[in-house]
């Protein structure tokens, strides 16, 4: 139904530009719900506002139903029709009542009747629950009532896609599962839709298929299972995992411990680590880095602190090294000793490559 | 309800104002000399104010002819210079002023014509040489002067010249010279160049022009002849070419009359009353006012809508992505505003359009149009931005198309934004439209004072106008509630 071949969008911002989709390739068929998830600023809301033309792409092919929306020639205005729209900000007209806000488009543009579009928009009001606030005007709703009005004025054009651009994100949590009911009731009904949200569990439950998007493309994709389960490259398992990650780079042995000390600790307090895990892992940067590290080349130091299984896992690379380390390590060695008390798992990897979990 | 509160406030404005009149104490003054250390009021641009400017000591107050009495019996002037005649025919001895010295500037009048029409003056001339052989003129002048109620019957029965050459005649409207009885333009000028055009076959044309504008107005080609008992003096000779002369006549000085009394037992109602009659009733004068507001409303009307369509074609320009479009309407939206609309109005009539002879009323159209066009555009714009681009979004995300989401979405919320601010300009409009007696337009304002000029009351006419002005202002602001009301349910 929707084929995306290498799109791009770089945004101008005086003489700089910042390049928001890299190449996004997809295809999207009927009766698909497509999650689209990664960190926030990689662009999954602007590739789906490129899919309707809100954003200009800057290279690349989108096909509906093999007719190119990048065409010259495309009547734009006919194919977004096609294409429903739900915003984070509702953007109900603020002039027109509920059932006006529904009926304007059914009328203006598919020469429908009043009657025939008012009837119509009663259905889908009844649909989304929201059948007594026809006659009100959108100030007067709560933003839950504005987004599902939303979904019943995208729905009166009788979409074949309805795109979501984080439809839940403006409002109160309170509000949230009354929205994503509707959604999830689309779903069921067999509408095709793809969601761009930061509602992992809903996305889990309701998508056929995940796309996780990162620095401007797809960069993995898969069942949910696969995704939530089993991801398979890093920056996705980062992000399932939810994993933090602070890095340092410590050029020669005269480095500033306590200003590492320093940075460390406001990493471990932002995430709720305890006093008594910051002190440990003082002990071990100070052992690993003062005692045992030979400082043959600069030492890349990595902290990785996964929210969902609550694991702290720090990261040695010593470059220029090319024998093992630990194993010039007397067996005895009072920071061996130490380190081992404090952690839960000490490893070498590779040479130069230190791996210990706390 | 309101209306009819500021109506009375006003009245009895009117009525206070008509009564305060104060003795006043300084003896009165025999010869110029005696004058300094005072406030004369003198006709700005005139001959008297040349004289009076070179005694140094003397507060010189330049208005106009028509509002000296006022200006003397309020104490804004202390003493006032006009023709002895006028001060004559007008009867001001009676109104509690007194002479205080006379004969002064004795000088002569003639009609100024540009100096490559020759001819014209020649006819001229000849036709004033003719009627002094025939003995006409001193009959024509004498009957003025002494009674020009039945010469004003006599003039309206003679027929009105129409075939011939087209005259434009600048006129200054100085009663006996030239002013406006029962609507029709009279006075012994306008007496005498009719019989003129009658008998060289001219057809005249009168137009009101400010007396300091006159002679840049003939020279402008805007008019062909200046009849306004214009005094023929060397400076002015070198820029128009006079005739010969038809009038003489001197200055003279007034002040108050030391044993007048404010207090002539009519009261305040009586008073009113009086005004009324003189400046409504007497000679149809209220049709003069009818007429002069059916202009304001002409020009009001067809200025507000030019400067609508205007206004939203700069918006348009200005709101337009392309940089240099932009701000090249920027530049010229603020270049317009930046000039006060006065002035535009002036340039446009003696500048720009010089050339075309449009009428003053189409000159007003285009200068407020184009002046307000601007101040509009600006509102407009605000109110454009204060539609999110979330609405334009979820528009066009639904298929409508540009032009679809701007009338159907973008612009109703930006009306409910534009209106109240809106209010305010087009009052401002109509009021401003006061200011067209400059370019020779008999609107409203003008109309007030003719009628000032003809019965020397100042009070009456300036505060009906005002209140006409305020009723004009109370009934556009109250459509433009109503349509606001109907915009904005909720308020």
């Amino acid at each position: 139904m929707i084929t995306v071949k290498h799109v791009s969008k770089v945004f101008r911002k005086g003489d700089q530009e910042i390049t928001v989709l890299r190449d996004v390739n997809c295809e999207i068929a009927k009766g698909e719900v497509i999650g689209i998830i990664g960190p926030s600023g990689t662009g999954k809301s602007t590739f789906l506002r490129c899919l309707n033309r809100l954003e200009e792409p800057s290279g690349g092919h989108i096909e509906i139903d093999g007719v190119d929306l990048m065409d010259r020639m495309a009547d734009v205005n006919l194919l977004r029709r096609k294409m429903g729209m739900v915003f984070q900000n509702f953007n109900l007209f603020e002039h027109l009542t509920i059932l006006d806000n529904i009926t304007l488009c059914p009328r203006t543009l598919l020469g429908r009747s009043r009657e025939e579009a008012e009837a119509k928009a009663m259905e889908l009001l009844q649909l989304v629950g929201l059948y007594e606030k026809a006659g009100s005007l959108p100030e007067e709703l709560s933003g839950g009532q504005k987004q599902r009005a939303a979904i019943a004025r995208c729905l009166a054009m009788e979409p074949e896609i309805i795109l979501f651009d984080e439809p839940t994100s403006a409002l109160d949590p309170t509000m949230v599962s009354e929205v994503l009911v509707v959604i999830r009731r689309l779903a069921s009904e067999g509408m095709t839709m793809a969601i761009v949200s930061h509602e992992m569990q809903f996305i889990r439950n309701v998508s056929t298929r995940i796309f996780f998007m990162n620095e401007g493309v797809i960069y993995e994709e898969g069942t949910p299972e696969q995704i939530f389960e089993h991801p398979r490259r890093p920056a996705t398992i980062a992000f399932i995992n939810r994993i933090r990650t602070i890095e340092f780079i410590l050029a020669d042995k005269h480095f500033d411990l306590y200003g590492l000390f320093g940075e460390v600790g406001v990493f471990c307090t932002k995430y709720g680590l305890g006093n008594d895990m910051q002190t440990k892992v003082q002990h071990v940067l100070e052992e690993m880095l003062c005692e045992i590290l030979p400082f043959c080349g600069p030492v890349n130091l990595t902290l990785d602190y996964s929210e969902k299984d609550y694991t702290l896992r720090i990261d040695f690379v010593q470059e220029g090294c090319t024998d093992p380390i630990l194993e010039t390590v007397p067996e005895d060695s009072l920071s061996l000793k130490l380190i081992h008390g404090m952690s839960a798992s000490l490893c070498e990897t590779a040479p130069g490559s230190i791996h210990v979990e706390m | 309800m309101k209306n009819a509160w500021i109506i009375c406030v006003l009245a009895a404005a009117l009525a206070a104002c008509s009564g305060r009149q104060t003795a006043p104490e300084a003896a009165m003054p025999a010869s110029l000399e005696e004058l300094t250390g005072h406030t004369v009021a003198v006709a700005g641009g005139s001959s008297t104010d040349l004289l009076l400017s070179q005694y140094e000591g003397i507060n010189l107050m330049r208005i106009s002819i028509g509002d000296m009495p006022l200006a003397v019996k309020s104490g804004r002037a202390e003493f006032a210079m006009m023709q002895e005649i006028q001060y004559d025919v007008n009867k001001l001895d009676r109104q509690g002023f007194r002479k205080c010295f006379s004969g002064i500037l004795r000088g002569v009048s003639g009609v100024a014509f540009r100096k490559e029409d020759g001819t014209v003056c020649e006819d001229f001339n000849g036709f004033l040489r003719g009627m002094r052989a025939r003995g006409e003129y001193d009959r024509w002048y004498r009957d003025w002067i002494q009674n020009p109620d039945s010469m004003v019957v006599e003039t309206a029965a003679r027929p009105t010249p129409v075939s011939g050459k087209k005259l434009t005649i600048g006129i200054t409207l100085v009663f006996p010279y030239i002013y406006y009885s029962n609507e029709d333009l009279s006075g012994m000028e306008i007496d005498l160049f009719n019989r003129f055009c009658n008998e060289k076959g001219y057809s005249p044309e009168y137009s009101i022009v400010q007396f300091p504008a006159l002679i840049p107005s003939l020279n402008a080609h805007k008019i062909d002849v200046i009849l306004s008992h214009i005094m023929v003096t060397p400076e002015r000779a070198q820029q128009v070419l006079f005739s010969d002369v038809y009038l003489e006549g001197n200055q003279c000085c007034f002040g108050l009359a030391p044993e007048w009394d404010a207090a002539d037992g009519t009261g305040i109602w009586g008073r009113l009353k009086d005004s009324f009659r003189k400046n409504l009733v007497e000679e149809d004068r209220w049709k003069l006012l009818a007429g002069g507001l059916a202009v304001t409303l002409e020009i009001s009307l067809f200025s507000l809508l030019l400067a609508i369509l205007i206004g939203a074609l700069l918006c348009y320009l200005r709101m337009r992505p392309d940089k240099a479009v932009s701000s090249a309407t920027k530049v010229f939206i603020d270049t317009v505003r930046g000039i006060p609309v006065l002035v535009i109005l002036m340039m446009m009539f003696y500048v720009i359009f010089a050339n075309l002879r449009l009428s003053g009323v189409t000159v007003a159209v285009f200068s407020f149009g184009l002046f307000y066009g601007a101040c509009f555009s600006e509102v407009f714009r605000a109110g454009m931005l204060g539609v999110g681009r979330g609405q334009w979004e979820a528009g066009s995300a639904l298929g409508l198309n540009k032009a679809q989401v701007f009338r159907l979405i973008a612009f109703p919320q930006a009306l409910k934004r534009i209106v109240p601010v809106f209010k305010g300009e087009v009052i401002s409009l109509i009021k401003n439209t006061s200011i067209v007696g400059y370019v020779a337009v008999l609107d409203l304002t003008s109309a007030g004072d003719i009628i000032r000029t003809r019965t020397l009351d100042a009070f009456f006419p300036l505060i009906l106008v005002s209140v006409i002005y305020i009723i004009l202002s109370r009934i556009s602001g109250g459509l433009l509630d109503a349509l606001d009301r109907k915009l904005n349910p909720a308020k």
